[in-house]
C-alpha cells in the first residue's frame, strides 16, 4: 500500500514536472557515455541479491552483474544506496540513470519507468517457523493464517489481489513490513505465522535461522527480474538488453546464480 | 565480522547525522530568530505573514518536504540527498525555532520595554540591551529540546539513502542478520549524541544564569 501511495505521489510529481519541461532531454545513454560514468541505484539490504559485506562494500548477485554491465559499457559504475521504496521514483525523476534491486515487472511501475529484459527468473516461497502446525498444500491455504510480506513487493500485490480482495484473508491478518528481514524477525517471534517472499533470499534466510522452514515454493507473483530504466529511453534500453543477452549467452549469469544462490 | 568492526561501521554514519544537524539547526535558528523578531516587533502585517509561515512549515512532516525537495524540484535545482534532507529539516525547524524565540521575547514583560524607553533608550536599544539578553537565557531550555529533536530527525534522510546511522544499521543488520545488535548500537549512538548536546547546553545555561536573578 505504501508503495502504491509513493507511486501515486511520484506520478503526480512527474506529471507536474513534465508540464514544466516539454522538450524531452536526449537519451540518458549519451549522458552516461559523455560523463564516462553510470549512476545506479540499489537497496543494499536484500541478501543475496544486494547487501554489504564485512568491510561495508556492496556485494551480491545484482551488484556483480551490474559491475560487469558497466565494464562492458566502458564506463565507471557509481552506486547509490537508497531504500527500495525510493528507487523507482529516483529513476523516474532523473536522479539515477537506472536501478537494479531484484525488481519484478509491474504494470504500475511500468507507467513511470521502463524495464530491461529479464536477466533472471525467480520463484515465491512461504516460510513458517518450525513450531507451525498448520498446512499449506496450495498457495491459497495461506489465507487461514496471519501472513507477513514486504510492503510494495510483487508478493504484496499477489496477496492483496488473490487473498485479500476476494475476502479469503482479512486485511488485519496481513502485516506489511518495510523489509523482508523485519518480517522474518516477527515470524520467529510468533507475531505472524506465514511469511511470503522471494524464494532465493528466503533460502539464505532459512539457512541463517534454523528455526524457520520453507513449506511451499513456486512461481506465483514473481518470475523474471529486470533492471529499472528511465521511461521511454530506447537507446539505453537497447544497450542494456544487448549486454544482458550477451552475458546470458556466455553463461555469466548462471555462474553468478551458482555463486550466490546455492548455499 | 567482529564486534568492533560492526559497531564502527554503524558509528561512521555519525558524520552525516552531525552534518545534517549542523546545517539544519543553525540555519533554522538564524531564520527563526529573524522571523521571530519580525513577528514580535515588526507590526501587524509582518506578524500575520510570520503566522502563516509558521503554520505551514509546522504542518508539513519533514519527510514529505524532503521528498518534494529531492524528487519534485529536482529538474530545476539538482539537490543531493544530503542537502535536500538538511534543507527540509532546516525549513521545518525554522518555524519551530521561530516560535521558541517568539515565546522567549514575549516572556520578558512589556513593562520593561516601556521602562527602558522611559529612561531614554530607543526602541532598538531597548530590545537589544534589555529584552534580548533575558530572552536568550529563557530560550535555551526549549531550544535544547529542539536540538535533540533535530539530531533524531536527521535519521529521516535514510529514506533517500544517505548512509547515516540508521541506514547503516539496516544494511549491516540485513547482511549479518543481527538486527537487535544493529538497532541497539544505533540507539546508543543517537542517545550519546543527544545526551552530549543537551549537557553542553545545560552548561551554557548555567554559565549564562544571572546569579541575583535565577
Amino acid at each position: 500500500m505504501k508503495k502504491r501511495f509513493l507511486l501515486v505521489v511520484a506520478l503526480v510529481l512527474v506529471a507536474a514536472m513534465l508540464v514544466g519541461c516539454a522538450s524531452k532531454p536526449s537519451s540518458v545513454l549519451d549522458k552516461i557515455q559523455k560523463d564516462k560514468k553510470v549512476l545506479v541505484g540499489t537497496s543494499a539490504d536484500y541478501p543475496p541479491y544486494e547487501y554489504v559485506d564485512d568491510a561495508g562494500n556492496k556485494t551480491g548477485f545484482d551488484i556483480d552483474l551490474m559491475t560487469e554491465i558497466a565494464k562492458r559499457m566502458g564506463v565507471e559504475l557509481v552506486w547509490v544506496d537508497m531504500p527500495f521504496d525510493s528507487l523507482v521514483a529516483a529513476v523516474s525523476s532523473g536522479k539515477l540513470d537506472m536501478s537494479i534491486s531484484c525488481f519484478n515487472y509491474d504494470t504500475e511501475r511500468d507507467k513511470i519507468v521502463d524495464f530491461s529484459e529479464a536477466y533472471y527468473t525467480t520463484e515465491d516461497a512461504f516460510v513458517v517457523s518450525n513450531t507451525f502446525t498448520g498446512t499449506i498444500a496450495k498457495p491459497e491455504d495461506a489465507a487461514n493464517y496471519k501472513v507477513g510480506v514486504q510492503s510494495g513487493t510483487v508478493q504484496d500485490g499477489w496477496l492483496t489481489d488473490n487473498l485479500v480482495t476476494p475476502g479469503l484473508l482479512k486485511e488485519a491478518n496481513l502485516s506489511r513490513y518495510e523489509r523482508v528481514d523485519q518480517a522474518a524477525l516477527d515470524l520467529a517471534n510468533g507475531r505472524i505465522e506465514v511469511l511470503m517472499a522471494d524464494y532465493v533470499p528466503v533460502q539464505a534466510l532459512v539457512a541463517q535461522n534454523p528455526n524457520l522452514k520453507v513449506v511451499y515454493h513456486g512461481e506465483l507473483s514473481t518470475g523474471p527480474i529486470n533492471i529499472v530504466l528511465p521511461d521511454g529511453d530506447a537507446p539505453l534500453k537497447a544497450e542494456i538488453n544487448r549486454i544482458i543477452k550477451e552475458l546470458q549467452a556466455e553463461g555469466f549469469i548462471d555462474k553468478l546464480a551458482v555463486k550466490y544462490f546455492s548455499n | 565480522m567482529d564486534f568492533g568492526q560492526f559497531v564502527s561501521y554503524i558509528a561512521s554514519g555519525t558524520v552525516f547525522t552531525v552534518g545534517v544537524t549542523l546545517i539544519a539547526l543553525p540555519s533554522g535558528l538564524l531564520v527563526g530568530s529573524i522571523l521571530a523578531l519580525l513577528y514580535v516587533y515588526g507590526g501587524k502585517t509582518a506578524a500575520r505573514v510570520m503566522k502563516v509561515y509558521s503554520t505551514i512549515f509546522r504542518g508539513i512532516p519533514p519527510i514529505v518536504l524532503l521528498f518534494i525537495l529531492f524528487f519534485a524540484v529536482s529538474k530545476g535545482i539538482n539537490l543531493s540527498a544530503f542537502w535536500a534532507g538538511s534543507l527540509s529539516l532546516g525549513m521545518v525547524s525554522s518555524a519551530y525555532q521561530m516560535e521558541i524565540v517568539r515565546g522567549s521575547l514575549l516572556s520578558v514583560s512589556g513593562d520593561q520595554l516601556m521602562a527602558a524607553r522611559a529612561v531614554g533608550l530607543s526602541r532598538l536599544q531597548a530590545i537589544r540591551y534589555v529584552v534580548l539578553p533575558q530572552a536568550v537565557r529563557l530560550a535555551i531550555p526549549p531550544w535544547s529540546n529542539e536540538a535533540a529533536i533535530i539530531i533524531k530527525d536527521s535519521s529521516l534522510v535514510y529514506a533517500l539513502g544517505v548512509p547515516e546511522i540508521l541506514r547503516r544499521a539496516q544494511l549491516i543488520g540485513a547482511s549479518s542478520q543481527r538486527y537487535l545488535l544493529a538497532y541497539l548500537s544505533a540507539a546508543i549512538i543517537y542517545f550519546l549524541l543527544v545526551f552530549a548536546t543537551t549537557r553542553l547546553l545545560e552548561l551554557l545555561e548555567n554559565k549564562l544564569t544571572i546569579p541575583s536573578n535565577p
